[in-house]
Order: structure tokens, then C-alpha cells, then sequence
């Protein structure tokens, strides 16, 4: 859907820096240009100020700004420009010693830095949380759901400790976008063992923003939207690469990822990378017993080249991902009773050793990405860029027992089988500035998709079409940014199923409109507080138009609803930040109303089949309104020491029915501290650090909902520590060793489907060898 | 670098309205998922050989439509029957005779017949599988007094695990009939 939304983001600076001493009147000047690192082409229109003062100024159509009059001091610089990261830089404009030169007088303190900027879609007045360098190093090796859970406000869905499926304040799945370099993802991601079929190591750079996003990303962002970006590609850059190797004890898993990249020689304006990541791991040990069939075995890779030359440029990608994931063999039920069994045991009945093999049940999934991108800048500071892409995402689902006909046991096909086929196309336009002060973007987004399934019936066959429209201006003055949006999309639906032998054919319109309006206020240096609110909605999806069985993970019967009408969302979203060398405090509060929120309404009778009665449950409509507050600290109390402290609450609420909804994160507390080495001899950056995370019980459930009361509440400890070694100038080591649940401490999580049959996973420890080389 | 740009759109709009499959064509039955529709205990009298069967039907299998039978087991007090259970699959043509499959792979299965109260019936396994534990496709039931209650019937799935108790394994039927001992 987007596009390559992430561009290089810098800063070029050229210290040519004089201050002249003998003249302290206010006559300093900063000067520079503007420039997107992607294309060197200059942008105009760009705002560029200084935090704390009146001082801003707009570029001209050079990219060229001047902010003069200036007093000596301190002041911070910074660079806003629409669909680009704010950039800040300190400056000191002190009284200096180069008495020698003799300039004019208006030229004594004189500043030139030119800005290279990086390019971003992501909405200036929502909490946007960033997980690279060291902090992403750190997750290195884990599945994407996993790498996030350091974020707050962020939790996961899990079915066991290898399907790990990202929850942005209590909203997940079809709620929550993921944004694969640039591209809207698209898998079966209705399902709550489906998790999202990306390899975190094609990214440098993790995002979440937080809050209804759908303006810009797809009207369906009720949640959020997670930016997995890699880097940008090495243009005319010299050859380089990294290669990483993590091993973990619970599961014995190894993990072997590299990547290789430059510029070709001779040919200016190309750049390439080859990546590839390989996992195994086996049978997963909580602190008691092993879980039967919990290993993994994925092969990823990806390629990209790009080629840009003056205003044009153009970017092709390639990625691949194929796991093989085992499911826990103790956790298939046949009925109730099973199911009531497994509960009562207080552990699996079934016993398990280490073993690396997989067998039934499994799920194998592959996901093909092919993507071009192509933009244009023009001279005049309009920008065009389209994207097309290709997804292939086909899922395989083996269940434990095969058939009973040898025949049709022999083709071990499996018994699940969904190929989602999708072509995603998006066009936008930023245009040039308005009278000097507005900027903008506009674009369109298609979508075409088709799904096939064989197998158990469970959803029909479908074709989509979405078409999308969106503009969104932003106004930047002084120390205020305002920015507004709106989109209207139009989708069609039609689905195809076999009902007793016979073919049945539904068709679907939905389409609405969708607008976002924020704002950001930087009080000084240090203070800024962004205020936004937006509405989304999401059309059903076919699972829950269409379910019609038990789902023998929840030991549920699940009926969906053809009448289903789209879900609205009206999200407000604030925050207020301080950040200073020592000090660092955010604090967000959100309230997220959700009406004709699409849920599994528990049924007064249950339902006969012939594994007995299931608790019956029907997709229904209610109101709810999502609450919370995520609060993250950072102090350094002493030097090279800090403590981290972060916090997430969430109240969800039926609205409706005046109940409570099920399946929501409890709230959190996850504690840090770290103390750090900058260098020792040959040794950069040493750490050590200490955490401590704290799960709640979720005791806001509605009663008489579930087979099992939420667990109760756990605290685990972990231990950090690492270092980077350089080797040479041109190459680095950088190790990493970790201790999850370092006490082997026995807990279930509420949103692990497994915990109604095992505990989770235990004491975990990891290391990590990271080798860097070329650039 | 203006015509490239123009024929770049236009293929960019070109590609905005494609469609590439219908995936209505594609829908069709599955034939090689395995379902039971309907569960037949068949009670002959031992002595008078009378024949008595109490059947459940649910031949769109889960969901859809409801079950459209399922009787109430109707049976002498103080009379011993031999009682041999029929599975199908009768969403399928040919109807699929899972009792054979069941009895080709017995030492992957078990029949549990739980009556409730326990004292209203009595079973005893007439079968074994090569391992030589019971299977359940042939026994006999004994009534006591007059009463009402329960039979469960239950199939166990329990391959590579079977030990002549129900424990192993998952359901693949399980069922509670009304029981009259009359």
C-alpha cells in the first residue's frame, strides 16, 4: 500500500563553524540546505526553527534556509518537514576565538548545516516508538510479535512460545496494520495462530505508532500500525555486510542471519543487499516438562536492488519466508471433555523429550513479496512515487491425526490449505509547498485479492477490491505543527462457498470515510505534548461473516454473521514528553471507542455435534471503548546508570451489554536497570543490565466466560549484558548475552492460547554474535 | 525523463484496476476430510435375538442444520443384548463406512460406553486388537433394574498411544443418548 516510506535519514554537517569573539551583538546566522537523503534532491518548503524561540523559517524552492539575528547561546535546531522525521540538532552559537578573520560584521556567527532528512508516512501528532540500534540488537533471533513487547502499550497474542501475534492497546489481527517495507502485509492475519510472516532481520528498524492510523496506512489501522524498514539501500556505497548467529537454550535454537550489500563499481547510482536468515529449533521446556512437537524451522530471504539517478529513482525487493512451526501435540481436543481433562491434569497428559523433529500438527506457511517502487522529484518540489506489489501467501495447516482411509491418508495433504493472492498498488502525490507554509500529500491505494481454500471447510473463497483515496496537509509555525487528513475507501466483497454440495455465491459493498486531525506543541527544548484524534473502520472480514464450526483451539463453536456491518472507531490519543540528558518521561493516554465493535458473543445454549455439546458462540455487535495510559521513564541517577521503568494500563469495556470483553492484556510494569562502560581498552559500549517484568492478573473478564479464571498475576527477572569489540577499522564484533526467566519461574500468560493446557515457557538463555564488516 | 515518466503512469493506472482471478471458479467439495454423520448402536436381544437401533444423524456434519435424529435408547430391565455401534459418513457419495475403517485401524481406537448412573447398564468388551486391547466394536450390555438416565459413547482417537484406557488420545465422538431400562 505504501511506500518505501523510509529514506535515509541524516545528517550531513559541515562544521565550517566560526564565531567571532570580538562581537557578542546578535548577529549570528545558521545557514544550510535541506536535502532528502535518498534522492540528494533539495526540499522545499521545509521548515526549519529553533525549539524554544520564534525563530522559523521556510526553505525556498533551493532547499536553501537562513535564520539570522541570532544571540550567541545554545539553541536547538530543528528540521520539520512533511512526510519526513523531525530531525534536532544542538547547536552552540558561544562566543568564539577566531579573531583573526575579519568578515563582515553581519557574518560574525555563522552556523551552515545542511540537513538530510528521512523520509516517513508516519503522523507527527501520534506516539511513534522506535525499536532499533542496540535495543532492536537485543531481540535479535525472536519472531516479530516477540521483538515487540518491549514497547509499551504493545503485548502479544501467543499459541505457545513460537506463534506470537502483536497487540497494540488491546487491538490486534485485522485491527492492527503491519507495514512490510512499504507494503500493507497481507495474510490470514483473522486467525489467532496466525502469526505475521515476517523475518524481523530484514529490518533496521522496528516502529509502532499507536492509535487509530488508517488516513495514511488503510481505513482498517483501528489499532495501530507496525513499520518493519529496513535500511536504505547502499547506493554507490563500498561493499559490506554483518553476519549474526544466536543460540538459544530453551529449544536449543540456533539462529544464523546475514546480510551482504554496496554499490556496484563503474555504475553510479546503484545500490544492492542479499539477505537470508535460518532457524531451527525443537522441543520447547517450560520449568517442569517439555512440550511434545514445539520446534521451529524457517528459511528466510530477500533481495533488493535500486538504482536513482538526479530526481528518479527506482527500487525492487524480494523477500521470502517458509516456517515450518510444530503445535503442541497435547493442546488437540476432540470435545469438552478433553478439554476438561487436560485442565483438571494441571499439566499435558502428554509426556515429551527433546526432539527436533516436527510432525502433526503443524503449520507451514510460505509468504513471497515482490515489489517495485518508482519516484520522481520534480524540480519544483512536487514529488510523485508509485508502488506495485505482488503477495503470495500460502498457509498449509496439518492437523494431529491423519485420515483414517489409507488412501487419502497416504497423500498427507494437509487438512487446511489457504493461498491468498493480493496486488497491492498505491500512487501519491506530495506536492509542493502552499504559499511557503502548507505541505501535503495525496494518493490513491488499490487492492485486489483472492483466496482459495481447500480443506476442512472453514472460510469460503473470496475476491476483494479496494480503492482508497486519502489527502492529509500539514501546517508548521513557530513551535506548533498541525496536520489534518481524510480518506474514503470503497470495498467489494464477494465470496464463494459449498453449502450441502451446493455452490453459494454472497456479495458485499462497503465504503466510508475516514479523517484524522492533530497537533504538536514543543514548549522548550525539552517539553512537547502532541494531541490527535481520528477515526477508522474495518469492514468484517470473511471469518467473521462466514465461521461455521468448532474451532478446536478454543473448544468453541464459532457461527459468524452475514449481516455484520462495518465497525467505527473515534480515537483520541495524547502525550506529553520530557526529555532531557538525564531525564526522560512520557505519558500517553488514549481512549479508543469502538462503535458496532465486531465480537464472539457466548450463546445462552450450547451446540450438539458429535464430539458432544460446545459452548456456542456467535459473531455480534457491541459498543466498547478501549482506555489506557502507557507511561515509560529513564533516568540516569548516577553517570553511565539508568533506570527504565514502564507502564501499561488498559481498561476495555462493553459499553453496550455493560460488561467486560474477553481476551484483553492485562496491565504491566517492566523495570530496567542498566549500567554502561563506554570503553574498556579495545571494548565499546559495555552493559550490564537487570529487569524485571510484572504481569497483572487480568481480573476484568466477563463472568462465567471461560473454561479457566485468568491466571494469576508473575514477575519474572531477566539479565543482560554485552559489548562491542572493534577489530579493525573496518570490522566489529558485537556480543550479546541474555537470561530470560532466569528463575525458571512456572506461569501462564491470559493471552497464550496454551494456557489451558501447559505452563509457559521456562528459564531461557541466549547468546548473540554479531560481526560487522566494510562500511 | 518526462516521456519515461508518462509511460510509467500509465502503466501505474493500468495496474490499479487489475483483476487477476476469480476465485468462484475454484470452490468445490472436499472429499478427503473425514467427518461422521451419524452414530447407529444397534441392542440384539440375547436369546430372542430381537433387534432394537437408537441412531444420531447429523448428516451436514457441524453446524448448518441441526441434528436430525437423535433417539432415546429404549431397553429391557435384567436382559443381556449384544450391542454393536455403526459409524458414517453420509455427507459423501458413496456414504463412507467409517465402522470399517475403524475396525482396520482398531489399535488406533477405542469405544468407551459410560452409562450414567453407572448401575443402569453394564458393558463387557467382546473384541480385541492385535496388541490385545479391547476395541468395542462387539460387546455386550447388560441392563439392571428399571431406570432412566445416560449413555455415553465415546470414540478415542489414540494412535501410537493406545493402552486399553480411555485416557490417550482425543474424542472423535462423544455423545450422550437418553437411556430408558424399562
Amino acid at each position: 500500500m505504501l511506500m518505501k516510506n523510509y529514506f535515509l535519514l541524516f545528517l550531513l554537517f559541515f562544521a565550517s563553524f566560526m564565531a567571532y569573539g570580538q562581537n557578542t551583538s546578535c548577529a549570528c546566522f545558521i545557514k544550510g540546505i535541506v536535502r532528502d537523503q535518498h534522492s540528494g534532491q533539495p526540499i522545499a518548503g521545509a521548515t526549519v526553527l529553533l525549539t524554544g524561540t520564534t525563530n522559523g523559517v521556510f526553505t525556498d524552492d533551493k532547499g536553501r534556509y537562513e535564520i539570522r539575528d541570532l544571540c550567541p547561546g545554545s539553541y536547538q535546531l530543528e528540521a520539520r518537514i512533511v512526510g519526513y522525521s523531525a530531525y534536532k540538532q544542538t547547536l552552540d552559537l558561544t562566543a568564539g576565538h577566531e579573531e583573526n578573520f575579519t568578515l563582515q560584521e553581519q557574518e560574525v556567527h555563522l552556523k551552515d548545516v545542511e540537513i538530510t532528512a528521512k523520509r516517513t508516512d508516519a503522523p507527527s501528532s501520534q506516539p511513534l516508538t522506535t525499536l532499533s540500534g542496540n535495543d532492536l540488537e537485543q531481540t535479535r533471533g525472536q519472531t516479530l510479535g516477540e521483538s515487540l513487547k518491549g514497547i509499551s502499550g504493545v503485548t502479544s497474542m501467543q499459541t505457545g512460545s513460537s506463534i506470537s501475534k502483536p497487540v497494540i492497546h488491546g487491538l490486534h489481527s485485522n485491527r492492527v496494520l503491519i507495514m512490510n517495507n512499504g507494503v500493507r502485509q497481507e495474510g490470514q492475519q483473522w486467525g489467532s495462530e496466525h502469526a505475521p510472516e515476517i523475518d524481523p532481520f530484514v529490518a533496521t528498524r522496528l516502529s509502532v505508532i499507536k492509535g487509530a492510523a488508517g488516513v495514511r496506512y488503510g481505513s482498517d489501522a483501528i489499532g495501530g500500525v507496525i513499520l518493519v524498514e529496513p535500511e536504505e539501500l547502499p547506493f554507490d556505497k563500498p561493499l559490506s555486510g554483518e553476519i549474526n548467529l544466536v543460540g538459544f537454550t530453551n529449544g536449543r535454537q540456533g539462529v544464523a542471519s546475514s546480510t551482504l550489500q554496496g554499490g556496484i563499481k563503474g555504475l553510479f547510482g546503484f545500490g544492492w543487499r542479499a539477505q537470508g536468515t535460518i532457524k531451527r529449533g525443537g522441543n520447547i521446556r517450560t520449568p517442569n516438562y517439555f512440550l511434545d512437537n514445539t520446534g521451529i524451522n524457517e528459511k528466510n530471504f530477500s533481495f533488493g536492488a535500486g538504482y536513482h539517478h538526479k530526481g528518479f529513482g527506482v527500487d525492487l525487493f524480494y523477500s521470502r519466508f517458509d516456517t515450518k512451526i510444530g503445535i503442541f501435540s497435547g493442546s488437540h481436543i476432540g470435545s469438552i471433555t478433553d478439554l476438561l481433562n487436560v485442565i483438571n491434569n494441571g499439566e499435558p497428559f502428554v509426556k515429551s523429550g527433546f526432539d527436533y523433529k516436527i510432525g502433526r500438527p503443524n503449520q507451514n506457511v510460505t509468504h513471497d513479496l515482490l515489489k517495485a517502487e518508482v519516484h520522481y522529484n520534480f524540480q519544483d518540489g512536487n514529488r510523485l512515487q508509485w508502488t506495485i506489489a505482488q503477495q503470495v501467501n500460502n498457509r498449509n495447516e496439518y492437523d494431529l491425526h491423519v485420515p483414517r482411509n489409507d488412501s487419502i491418508a497416504a497423500l498427507n495433504h494437509p487438512e487446511l490449505t489457504f493461498k491468498l493472492n493480493t496486488l497491492t498498488n498505491d500512487l501519491i502525490w506530495d506536492h509542493k509547498p502552499i504559499a511557503g507554509k502548507i505541505s501535503g500529500q495525496v494518493g490513491v491505494t488499490t487492492l485486489y485479492q483472492y483466496n482459495l481454500m481447500t480443506g476442512r471447510p472453514l472460510i469460503p473463497n473470496f475476491n476483494q477490491f479496494n480503492i482508497g483515496a486519502f489527502w492529509i496537509e500539514r501546517y508548521v509555525k513557530n513551535n506548533w505543527e498541525f496536520e489534518a487528513g481524510i480518506r474514503y475507501d470503497y470495498r467489494t466483497l464477494s465470496t464463494y462457498r459449498i453449502v450441502n454440495r451446493i455452490k453459494r455465491s454472497n456479495h458485499f459493498d462497503f465504503h466510508n470515510g475516514s479523517g484524522t486531525i492533530g497537533a504538536t506543541r514543543n514548549f522548550t527544548n525539552h517539553l512537547s505534548a502532541k494531541l490527535n484524534t481520528g477515526t477508522a473502520w474495518r469492514a468484517p472480514n470473511v471469518s467473521e461473516l462466514f465461521s461455521d464450526g468448532v474451532h478446536h483451539g478454543a473448544a468453541a463453536f464459532e457461527k459468524g454473521d452475514s449481516t455484520l456491518h462495518p465497525e467505527k472507531a473515534l480515537n483520541t490519543i495524547a502525550s506529553i514528553k520530557y526529555a532531557s540528558e538525564k531525564l526522560t518521561v512520557e505519558i500517553g493516554g488514549y481512549f479508543n471507542y469502538i462503535k458496532d465493535f465486531i465480537y464472539l458473543k457466548p450463546q445462552q445454549e450450547p451446540i450438539l455435534t458429535v464430539r458432544g455439546a460446545f459452548p456456542y458462540f456467535k459473531y455480534t455487535q457491541t459498543d466498547a471503548s478501549f482506555k489506557g495510559v502507557d507511561m515509560s521513564v529513564a533516568w540516569q541517577f548516577v553517570k553511565n546508570t539508568t533506570v527504565t521503568s514502564k507502564l501499561s494500563y488498559l481498561k476495555a469495556y462493553d459499553t453496550r451489554n455493560e460488561n467486560y470483553l474477553v481476551m484483553i492484556p492485562a496491565n504491566r510494569w517492566d523495570n530496567q536497570l542498566r549500567h554502561e562502560i563506554p570503553q574498556l581498552g579495545n571494548l565499546h559500549h559495555l552493559f550490564l543490565s537487570v529487569g524485571n517484568l510484572w504481569v497483572a492478573r487480568q481480573k476484568r473478564v466477563p463472568p462465567n466466560s471461560d473454561f479457566l479464571p485468568p491466571p494469576s498475576a508473575y514477575s519474572l527477572w531477566n539479565i543482560q549484558a554485552g559489548g562491542t569489540i572493534h577489530l579493525s577499522d573496518k570490522q566489529q564484533l558485537e556480543i550479546g548475552l541474555s537470561v530470560q526467566n532466569l528463575f525458571n519461574t512456572v506461569y501462564r500468560d491470559y493471552m497464550n492460547r496454551f494456557r489451558y493446557y501447559s505452563d509457559d515457557i521456562g528459564r531461557n538463555a541466549s547468546l548473540r554474535i554479531k560481526w560487522k564488516f566494510g562500511a | 525523463m518526462n516521456r519515461k515518466l508518462t509511460w510509467i503512469l500509465l502503466f501505474g493506472v493500468a495496474t490499479l484496476f487489475t483483476q487477476c482471478k476469480d476465485s468462484g471458479d475454484e470452490v468445490e467439495a472436499d472429499d478427503e476430510n473425514e467427518l461422521i454423520t451419524s452414530v447407529t448402536l444397534t441392542f440384539t436381544e440375547v436369546g430372542t435375538g430381537t433387534v432394537t437401533t437408537f441412531a444420531y444423524k447429523d448428516p451436514d456434519g457441524d453446524g448448518g442444520n441441526a441434528p436430525t435424529k437423535f433417539d432415546t435408547i429404549s431397553l429391557k430391565a435384567n436382559t443381556s443384548y449384544t450391542l454393536t455401534p455403526a459409524f458414517l459418513d453420509e455427507s459423501k457419495t458413496p456414504v463412507d463406512d467409517i465402522t470399517a475403517e475403524i475396525n482396520e485401524k482398531a489399535d488406533e481406537h477405542l469405544l468407551v460406553y459410560t452409562p450414567s448412573p453407572a448401575t443402569l447398564l453394564t458393558y463387557t468388551y467382546g473384541d480385541k486388537d492385535e496388541d490385545g486391547y479391547p476395541i468395542g466394536l462387539k460387546g455386550t450390555a447388560k441392563t439392571a433394574q428399571a431406570g432412566i438416565g445416560k449413555l455415553k459413547v465415546q470414540l478415542r482417537h489414540q494412535p501410537d498411544t493406545k493402552n486399553g484406557t480411555p485416557a490417550p488420545g482425543s474424542d472423535d465422538v462423544n455423545i450422550d443418548f437418553n437411556l430408558i431400562v424399562k
